[in-house]
């Protein structure tokens, strides 16, 4: 059965997914989740498939209710999450009954936080994907009194077995703070900076207020470009650190436009993006250099924790009859502890 | 019809998740079909992990999933797709036309002055210069599928603008350096605009989006100011289809 969620303090939050994959095709960036992982993590502690729609919440207190029970997980930066006014668990999943108020608020030491219900949201889609593009103006910036339909209602979740929590799914959670380390590798155009692509690595940039889901914009040492000529313009890859000015370093995030005129003397790996997703304005960013191997080999073993978490909410909900009939009863007690 | 040379190329590490394609022969033209073709062919061989292609002038940008598939296969897949042109051999496929109507300067296009005094001609001349030309779609950029094309016959580059707009109206008619553009969507912009068009360029109801491809062609007609409320919200659709003139 569907349900609607009511939004009673919107902040700062949008309907995405995992982006438009199809969009760089047709001159559209890719937009979608900044924090993949936190968004699919999400996704996959509510029962989701990972590309789900999802709401993403950047910075601001959000507050919201249901006209049915449903099932839900917060991720992302740290926040403090409650259902009901009860205090909640971020990274697992939450039973919320109809008509009680789920809250987020203080997001710190992160910028987004990211909120799945299971069986997801009736979202519209462009090229496959409900991502927002706000230059083509397609999404839904969430607003005070929007209505979302929820695909699925889940009966209230109860603890079987005395009052152990209800989850504990143990999930690593990505460190946060105000001194990030960011994995690049190497540019196409890195020989067009010279040595001073190598300042890169030795200094210290700050996050400016000015930077968005477009591309963070970094103040420090800035690499100098040694060549003038003027360049074609080519399709840029999310993550690619440019000068185009004397003032700051600009890294493009997700919502980047798909060709520029730039050299691109870096290009910050997947998981690093991850972590400029959460980036502050004023937080200290530190390059170090990997390759693309390497960086491929920390992607898929972050991919990895989020499979071995899918196995467990597979059984755990499976146990506990979401989405089906309870099957509890008929597992010895020594199967649960 | 021309057979397709396929020129020589650089494959270039962009990150973990995309590669950069450079073709490198003296031939332009070569340069641009040989990325084109390259984007069209990875697009319809339907490897798993392959995001797409995104083709410009004489590069194409390939993206994947790099949990689904390795760099190294990736440029498995762009050599034998190079190979694959190499042996078809067939021509391009026969360009739509669009006519464009634009009025020029004015609010309409308020660079249009600066453009004429910049080159040394009058604002009658940059007009006479850009509608003159015909223009093939090069590739379609940013923002939201810009269809991205080789300037007009002016004396010399236009030069951008010192401070960029922060909103450039959609249907605005630009020009920069040796190129030439449509804004399908409101943006900023650095660009010089000479003039707009009262057709809608993008709708985002419909798929693609925009209604051209790299290869077709464009013109420009002046239209006096009047009239631009004629074609107001009419979408910009290939000469082959009907529509009110």
């Amino acid at each position: 059965m569907s349900g609607r969620i009511h939004i009673q303090q919107p902040g700062n939050s949008v309907v995405t997914d995992l982006g438009r994959t199809r969009g760089p095709r047709f001159g559209l960036p890719v937009n979608g989740a900044l924090d993949q992982y936190s968004a699919r993590a999400a996704n996959i502690l509510a029962g989701n498939p990972d590309n789900d729609p999802l709401v993403e919440i950047t910075a601001l207190d959000f507050r919201m209710t249901a006209n049915t029970d449903v099932l839900i997980a917060v991720t992302g930066a740290p926040l403090t999450l409650t259902v009901g006014g009860r205090p909640c668990s971020q990274w697992e999943p939450v039973s919320v009954r109809a008509g009680e108020s789920v809250s987020i608020r203080g997001i710190h030491r992160g910028l987004r936080a990211y909120l799945a219900i299971h069986g997801s949201i009736e979202a519209e889609t462009l090229l496959g994907s409900a991502a927002p593009d706000t230059v083509v103006g397609f999404g839904r910036q969430l607003r005070d009194g929007t209505t979302l339909v929820t695909r699925r209602s889940v009966g209230p979740v109860r603890q079987p077995y005395f009052d152990l929590p209800l989850f504990r799914l143990g999930l690593e959670r990505p460190s946060m703070g105000s001194d990030l380390l960011v994995d690049v590798t190497d540019g196409p155009d890195v020989a067009e900076f010279g040595e001073s692509g190598e300042l890169l690595f030795t200094s210290e940039y700050t996050v400016s207020g000015r930077s968005n889901h477009i591309g963070l914009r970094l103040g420090g040492e800035l690499p100098e470009r040694t060549s003038s000529g003027e360049v074609l313009s080519r399709g840029v890859p999310v993550g690619a650190v440019e000068v185009p000015s004397r003032e700051e370093l600009l890294v493009l995030h997700r919502g980047r436009g798909v060709t520029a005129g730039y050299p691109v003397l870096a290009v910050v790996t997947s998981t690093g993006l991850d972590v400029l997703a959460q980036a502050r304005p004023g937080d200290k960013v530190r390059f170090r250099k990997t390759t693309a191997a390497e960086a491929t080999a920390a992607h898929r073993r972050s991919r990895a924790q989020l499979e071995t978490l899918r196995e467990s909410v597979h059984t755990v909900f499976g146990l506990l009859g979401i989405g089906c009939r309870p099957q509890w009863q008929d597992l010895p007690v020594a199967a649960c502890s | 019809m021309s057979v397709l040379t396929v020129a020589p190329t650089e494959i270039y590490e962009s990150g973990d998740s995309a590669l950069r394609v450079v073709a490198i022969s003296q031939a332009s033209e070569d340069n641009w079909l040989t990325v084109h073709r390259l984007a069209d062919w990875l697009e319809s061989c339907g490897a798993e992990g392959l995001h797409g292609a995104v083709p410009t002038y004489d590069s194409v940008l390939v993206e994947f999933d790099p949990i689904l598939v390795s760099a190294r296969q990736v440029r498995a897949f762009v050599k034998l797709g190079l190979l694959e042109l190499d042996h078809a051999g067939e021509g391009v496929q026969t360009p739509r036309e669009f006519d464009v109507p634009v009025v020029y300067g004015g609010d309409f296009g308020p660079d249009l002055e600066l453009v004429a005094q910049y080159q040394g001609i009058s604002t009658g001349e940059v007009i006479r210069l850009h509608t003159e030309k015909t223009y093939t779609v090069r590739c379609l950029g940013a923002p939201a599928g810009s269809p991205m094309m080789d300037g007009p016959a002016f004396p010399k580059p236009v030069p951008r603008l010192k401070d960029p707009r922060l909103s450039v109206p959609a249907g605005a008619v630009a020009v920069a350096g040796r190129q030439a553009v449509i804004a399908p969507a409101s943006a900023p912009g650095g660009w010089c605009v000479i003039g707009q068009t009262p057709l809608s360029v993008l709708n985002i109801r419909k798929e693609p989006l925009v209604p051209y491809k790299p290869g077709d062609i464009l013109r420009f007609r002046q239209i006096a100011t009047e009239d631009f409320n004629e074609f107001l919200g009419m979408d910009l659709e290939p000469l082959e289809l009907e529509r009110p003139r």
